[in-house]
């Protein structure tokens, strides 16, 4: 009866620090301290330009998280439509969405960007910012959704069963009883997405959205500082995913209650 | 007993998985009260019959009528009639995510629009039926099998079902605790509960059953009162398969 753990890793986000997995433990910490030393040592020996720097980017750090919290929303969404309408009866349900997967996994995430920011702007004048969550949302639903479609196929058949046995339709059994479930096996995955759409972010400095980078390059092209700015900026979205992959990893720790004996 | 219609009729059922036919001409009538034992062969269809009692296999002929409603009339809420059809299931199934008293009080509350601490009550005096009240607040996997089987058989009866289904409600368990589930069967039957049950417990068929039911080959070969049926089997294959389990 013992039903094997699944853990989904997609490696295109951070390594998730958990606790049985000591190497990787001691590896965080050793990156975080290390981080922080390093932004020390900069800030106090080298005042100007690291402090003059760091006074300039917050503003871009605000920007770069609006972008990630708004795109994952969108691709979380997305994600669930796309991954029940991937394992749906309905066969237009699901052809749409699996069309909907196969072509956007098959597209550069620059090229996306790129293409509805100037497609979006021949038909409607949208704001960069929105175009960019646009474009990231939409990109991001379709692994959020093979993401969904994983974690809802790893559920027991018997659950749902049980559930259509006591009565329920197929979509109370999927509320009440699958994605309560799946959602367990569904988390760390979406992490590291966020983690990952936090580092892809990055991308829309190249159209008109003033995130960490944007900032960033604004500060280097003025002062010629290219070495130190990339530098710090490095520091700073290390510093980001490493804090969030902690976050994520605790989460996961208290979702997992009822695992445990 | 047979002056009240059956409360299960099941009329020339056909089904197939595929090519393979699983049930072949498959008649029989359970009524109200009345508690029958299907054992046969691994692969005799003896589940799939079951299955097909609530809708959980298709049938591609036939027909069968629950407590009324044909199941294979589309206009009939198949929710509806699960809902009066309790069943228990080989493994279990417990809803790992709750605890054993939510386990009992989902469908209930959001089916039944019970309120919750009625829900409660009643799913409390079910665990003390079954001998498992003191862990209303653990979680399946805290439990052992045969306390899970036995939350499980809890967690139908909470619905106020007409019918139980038990699929071999004892395969899964360990030597030790198959006698608990056993025993809260034989209360269940003797309050009357109408019952369908597929097992290889010829002691409990024998001691519980109104008539016995033998498939083989996805056919029904053989229906008899338990005395008869084992002490005086009729049909070939029947007298083959008791002597090879008893």
């Amino acid at each position: 009866m013992s039903e094997k753990k699944v853990i989904i890793d997609v490696g295109d986000g951070a390594a998730i620090p958990r606790p049985e997995d000591k190497g990787l433990l001691s590896a965080w910490w050793l990156s975080f301290v290390g981080t922080l030393a390093v932004l020390a040592y900069l800030l106090i020996f080298h005042p100007d330009p690291y402090l003059r720097l760091l006074k300039f980017l917050p503003d871009g750090i605000v920007v770069t998280f609006q972008v990630t919290i708004a795109s994952i929303c969108l691709a979380l969404i997305l994600g669930l439509l796309a991954g029940l309408g991937r394992i749906s009866r309905n066969r237009i349900v699901n052809l749409v969405a699996s069309t909907y997967v196969e072509i956007i996994r098959g597209i550069p995430l620059l090229v996306q960007l790129f293409y509805i920011y100037f497609a979006l702007g021949r038909i409607v004048r949208v704001p960069d910012m929105v175009a960019a969550i646009i474009a990231l949302g939409f990109c991001y639903g379709a692994y959020m959704g093979e993401v969904f479609r994983a974690g809802i196929m790893s559920i027991d058949n018997g659950q749902t069963e049980a559930s259509l046995s006591l009565g329920f339709n197929r979509s109370q059994t999927m509320r009440y009883v699958i994605l309560p479930q799946a959602w367990r096996t569904i988390l760390p995955p979406v992490g590291n997405e966020f983690i990952a759409l936090l580092k892809d972010t990055s991308l829309v400095s190249i159209i008109a959205v003033s995130d960490i980078l944007r900032r960033g390059r604004e500060f280097a092209s003025e002062s010629f500082l290219y070495f130190e700015t990339y530098t710090l900026i490095a520091i700073i979205y290390l510093l980001i995913t490493l804090i969030l992959s902690k976050f994520l990893s605790n989460v996961e720790q208290r979702l997992s209650h009822y695992e445990r004996r | 007993m047979n002056v009240v219609d059956p409360i299960i009729k099941i009329e020339h059922v056909n089904t197939f998985f595929g090519s393979f036919q699983a049930l072949s001409d498959v008649s029989l009538s359970v009524h109200p009260g009345e508690k029958v034992v299907v054992i046969g062969p691994s692969g005799s269809g003896k589940s799939t019959l079951l299955r097909t009692i609530n809708r959980l296999e298709k049938i591609s002929s036939g027909s069968i009528v629950v407590d009324g409603h044909a199941l294979n009339d589309p206009s009939q809420n198949i929710n509806k009639i699960r809902e009066e059809v309790g069943m228990v299931f080989q493994s279990f199934n417990l809803f790992r995510h709750m605890t054993v008293l939510e386990n009992l009080t989902l469908a209930p509350v959001k089916l039944r629009k019970q309120q919750k601490s009625q829900a409660e009550k009643y799913a409390m005096e079910l665990l003390a039926k079954v001998g498992v009240a003191d862990k209303a607040a653990s979680y399946p996997v805290q439990l052992s099998g045969g306390q899970q089987q036995r939350v499980a058989i809890a967690r139908a009866l909470a619905m106020n079902p007409a019918i139980m289904l038990f699929d071999e409600p004892t395969s899964a368990l360990d030597p030790e605790m198959i006698g608990e589930v056993l025993d809260v069967m034989v209360t269940l039957a003797r309050e009357g509960m109408t019952m369908v049950v597929v097992t290889h417990e010829m002691g409990f068929a024998r001691e519980v059953a109104d008539k016995v039911v033998f498939m083989d080959g996805g056919r029904i070969l053989e229906v008899a009162p338990p005395d008869t049926f084992f002490d005086h089997p009729v049909h070939e294959r029947t007298r083959a398969f008791l002597k090879q389990i008893l």
